[in-house]
């Protein structure tokens, strides 16, 4: 005799589908951070026998109390802000010129995604020998002039900025990309309305260009923050958090206090802050802007 | 009487390849288990053939890599871990903090330990020694910071060997004297972005000017802050060549090989150098000095400290043979081969004139005709032996597991300290008070 199964609830069925997702998001996501939680909470000491021992939140308050992470969030915010700015920026005009006809255009794109396709790590090599005074550009300009003398970018003036603008050129190839494919679904025929209506190149740019592609642009502001703000291994090969603390962003500090240092308890507190500020930013970016333009979409 | 000789030559000839058989024996891999070799970015084309060599006459399976970026806190990483490492490089410095971590086997398990170390310079032993277990073999041994002087340059301005400045306060004196002749920046100091850069710097000028960072023994701090003492009159000279614009600022950016080509760019008068790049600089494919790279020579105060490097094994969890066949390629590489010579640390003698913590290296008429040929002057290898001689080491702050700690968080202080013009006594008493706070993390 056939035994009848039990047929299961539509709530049941889609758990049951959903069930792999939730299991691989437990083990990629909830276990690293409950982790980092756990190591927060303690001190973590290898030597003379491994032993943790809870210290609450000592460990945040010690962040709090530390000079060198208000530095370092300093540090990290002005090197966000002007990578983001660099990044929009520079795709934008990629993409605006990308969408122009011409000739040998997939060529010409190929070309502009390479930088995206440079390792970070490639990057920063790249940019600390286009940059330092040795090997640099502004020496080899310099020269070309008259001058004498090397000129350094890696130095604590303009370290900063050296280093947005390396993160910018990696990132601005994607960001493009992502507006020009948004660029090809504008109607051509809103542009020749533009032209009947004898708009400037700037106002068709404006109200014709500019409108459909403000969500995309939200969301790669949105993008492009988070990727700076746990931005590392280009810091790293750059310019190490230097010279002395210059450019040392939060992610430099939470790599020299739990892998230099070893304090695993203080690191993983400094990253909860880190993750607060990626947190804290994108929200801001929700409610000033990107609230508006899902509603407009 | 010839069939005499004869028989005493062939016993001798058979004592011989017995003896080779009986060593090739005891090298020899047992497994065929893979043995992960890791190390830093150094002539890797000379540690890949030495490795080859190993692998094709030892039947060895060693798996050769290097490792890139910040080297102590990248394989304290991979040791922590337990990761694929068998044997590594390690300064003295990294090398306590890993045998504290539980995570190395010190050389002392090896068979023929007594002969090692019957083999090293005492002063070499003493530094590799930690909590009494030598802890590595010989990779190399130099000094950092021997004080290089470029005679092209010297000799132009006017000066003979007989000027040369005896102590650090004497050539800050004649730097200041060169720079009243039109040479803006005779100077190139030790202040490169490297983990041993700035931060060894101090370290070495303090020592040389006679002072001790902290004790030997208990690792108090020792630093003083009258203007007498030696960190004072060090951090008082750097402030005055920084704020009279007598070091470019990128030197804070350079790495090794950036340091190395500005000085063999021959812009410079004076710079304190690795000893071994006395070579490199009187290289004509690779320096502008080439035939006039020399070094101040020893007069009563040492130049640089003790840098040296040793090959460790790890004491992750592997089988038994496997274990084995670590300290029988730890052995054959970093002592004697099948054929019973030093192979590997005369090949590093002869190619980078790099100097061996073993007498049999350095005692040896190859090393002296190596060393005659790559420096400028014959004088000079008497200058290079003595100089050698007299470095110091900074037990106090290299010996203890807080010592990479310590080296990364006085590198960005030094570093600091420059940039905004710090404070000469609050640094001082700034470094004392890590020395004491990393005792009292570590319970020392």
């Amino acid at each position: 005799m056939q035994r009848r199964l039990a047929e299961l609830s539509n709530l049941q069925f889609s758990l049951l589908l959903a069930l792999p997702v939730l299991v691989f998001l437990l083990l990629v996501v909830a276990y690293p951070l409950g982790y980092a939680l756990w190591m927060s909470l303690h001190q973590i000491v290898f030597f003379g026998g491994y032993r943790a021992s809870f210290v609450g939140l000592d460990n945040f308050l010690e962040v709090l109390a530390s000079d060198d992470f208000w530095w370092s969030a300093w540090v990290t915010l002005r090197f966000t802000v002007q990578s983001v700015v660099l990044a929009m920026a520079i795709g934008l005009c990629l993409a605006l010129t990308l969408n122009r006809p011409m000739r040998l255009a997939g060529l010409v794109r190929t070309i502009v995604i390479l930088p995206w396709c440079v390792s970070l790590y490639g990057t920063g090599v790249m940019f600390s020998y286009l940059a330092k005074g040795q090997t640099g550009l502004g020496t080899a300009i310099a020269y070309a002039f008259g001058a004498d003398e090397a000129v350094n970018l890696v130095n604590r003036d303009w370290v900063i900025e050296v280093l947005a603008v390396g993160n910018a050129w990696n990132m601005a190839p994607l960001v493009a990309f992502f507006l020009l494919a948004n660029m090809k679904t504008i109607p051509s025929r809103l542009y020749d309305l533009a032209a009947i209506d004898r708009m400037s190149r700037f106002e068709t740019f404006r109200h014709v260009t500019l409108p459909p592609l403000r969500f995309t642009l939200f969301v790669f502001t949105c993008i492009t923050t988070v990727l700076s703000m746990k931005l590392f291994d280009f810091i790293f090969v750059l310019s190490g958090g230097g010279p002395g603390t210059t450019s040392a962003t939060l992610t430099y500090q939470i790599y020299k206090e739990s892998f230099k240092d070893l304090d695993l308890g203080y690191g993983a507190a400094m990253s909860f802050f880190l993750l607060a500020m990626i947190l804290a930013s994108t929200l801001i970016l929700y409610f000033t802007w990107g609230r508006r333009e899902a509603h407009r979409a | 009487m010839r069939r005499g000789v004869l028989v005493t030559a062939s016993a001798l000839a058979l004592g011989i390849l017995a003896s080779n058989a009986q060593a090739q024996m005891e090298l020899e891999a047992t497994t065929d288990q893979p043995i992960y070799f890791r190390g830093w970015q150094y002539k890797t084309d000379i540690v890949q053939d030495n490795v080859n060599r190993y692998n094709k006459e030892m039947a060895g399976h060693i798996d050769y890599a290097t490792v890139t970026g910040d080297y102590p806190a990248i394989m304290e990483q991979n040791l922590m871990a337990g990761a694929e490492l068998d044997v590594l490089y390690a300064n003295p410095s990294q090398a306590g903090r890993y045998f504290d971590g539980g995570w190395i086997m010190p050389a002392e398990q090896l068979g023929n330990i007594d002969e090692i170390k019957a083999d090293m310079y005492p002063n070499i032993l003493d530094a590799w020694t930690y909590k009494d277990q030598l802890l590595g073999l010989s990779y190399f041994v130099s000094t950092r910071g021997v004080m290089h002087v470029n005679l092209k340059m010297y000799d132009e301005l006017g000066y003979t060997d007989a000027d040369f400045p005896k102590n650090w306060d004497e050539l800050y004196a004649q730097v200041y004297e060169i720079r009243d002749k039109g040479v803006e920046q005779p100077l190139l100091p030790h202040w490169l972005n490297e983990w041993y850069g700035i931060s060894w710097a101090f370290v070495f000028e303090v020592m040389n000017r006679g002072g001790t960072l902290a004790d030997p023994e208990t690792h108090e701090p020792m630093l003083t802050t009258d203007e007498n003492g030696q960190a004072y009159k060090t951090l008082a000279a750097w402030k005055g060549l920084w704020n009279d614009g007598m070091v470019p600022e990128e030197v804070l950016t350079y790495n090794e090989s950036s340091y190395i080509d500005a000085y063999a760019s021959g812009r410079y008068v004076f710079s304190p150098q690795q000893l071994y790049d006395l070579e490199t600089f009187n290289r004509p494919d690779r320096s502008q000095i080439a035939g006039h790279a020399s070094l101040l020579p020893y007069q009563g105060q040492s130049w640089g400290l003790l840098d040296s490097a040793m090959y460790l094994m790890t004491s992750r969890e592997r089988e038994d043979p496997v274990t084995e066949d670590v300290k029988r390629f730890t052995n054959w590489y970093g002592y004697k081969d099948q054929d019973g010579k030093v192979y590997v640390g005369n090949r590093w003698m002869q190619e980078s004139m790099l100097f061996s913590g073993y007498k049999s290296v350095m005692e040896s008429p190859e090393a002296a005709e190596r060393m005659k040929s790559a420096l400028a002057r014959p004088e000079d290898v008497k200058a290079v032996l003595e100089v050698y001689a007299n470095t110091p080491y900074p037990k106090g702050v290299w010996s203890v597991v807080w010592a990479e700690e310590f080296n990364s968080w006085l590198k960005e202080t030094l570093q600091n300290f420059l940039l905004e013009d710090g404070d000469i006594v609050e640094t001082i008493e700034a470094i004392n008070e890590q020395i004491a706070s990393l005792n009292e993390k570590y319970g020392i």
